[in-house]
């Protein structure tokens, strides 16, 4: 896969997945309050979640 | 255009998240959080209400998914007759924009190694980058919601 990304980049940033989400600065802020209590809390442990995380990724073809 | 009917009975997004909400039970600062996102990807302004609906609506198609096809947001209009064609995947009732993103969405949940560049790039066109970026973001959680909802759900038929 290519981790090429398709779209014009913000302004004065680099053509990466964390500059594209500078476009929707809110957004991107609340998904990683979400993400970060995911990873943060929870009964499931840590290794566990990076397993499927890692496992899912593989399953999706996803460089990142 | 085509009057709602009492087949399309609109729902609040309150009562959307609803739907969801004892999935988290065990959670209720994880689910805080999901709605607060959730919410955001809606009321950013970035990309219209409609679009982001009628993508919605493709994508709960495309998993059989009564629980998010059953209700509509409340303030966007879609008409009977573009209802049966996201059902049956049919874009020509859509204009050029929405079509672009249309294409996009129904790759989304099954076939997202097949979404050209091309495809991106017709949304932004449309669209612009900002608007794009948001409403792929956006359709990437649609099509997580379906998952929810039929994964943790029962499978009795409907």
């Amino acid at each position: 896969m290519s981790t090429t990304p398709r779209l014009n980049p913000p302004p004065n940033t680099s053509a990466d997945f964390g500059s594209y989400l500078g476009y929707i600065g809110k957004t991107a802020a609340a998904f990683f309050d979400l993400y970060a209590e995911y990873w943060q809390r929870g009964v499931l442990p840590p290794d566990l979640k990076e397993t499927t995380r890692l496992r899912n990724a593989r399953i999706t073809d996803c460089g990142y | 255009m085509d009057k709602p009917t009492a087949s399309t009975p609109p729902t609040s997004i309150a009562n959307v998240a609803a739907l969801l909400q004892p999935i988290f039970g065990a959670r209720p600062e994880l689910w805080s959080r999901f709605q607060t996102f959730y919410d955001s990807m809606w009321t950013s302004g970035q990309i219209s209400r409609r679009v982001l609906e009628i993508c919605r609506l493709r994508i709960a198609s495309i998993h059989d998914c009564s629980a998010e096809w059953s209700f509509r947001t409340v303030d966007v209009f879609v008409s009977d007759v573009e209802l049966d064609a996201l059902r049956r995947g049919d874009f020509s009732a859509f204009d050029h924009c929405e079509q672009a993103a249309l294409h996009v969405a129904e790759k989304f949940p099954f076939q997202h190694d097949d979404i050209a560049d091309a495809e991106v790039q017709a949304i932004e066109a449309g669209y612009g980058s900002a608007a794009a970026v948001a409403l792929l973001t956006a359709v990437a959680f649609f099509d997580v919601r379906c998952r929810w909802h039929l994964v943790m759900s029962s499978n009795v038929p409907n």
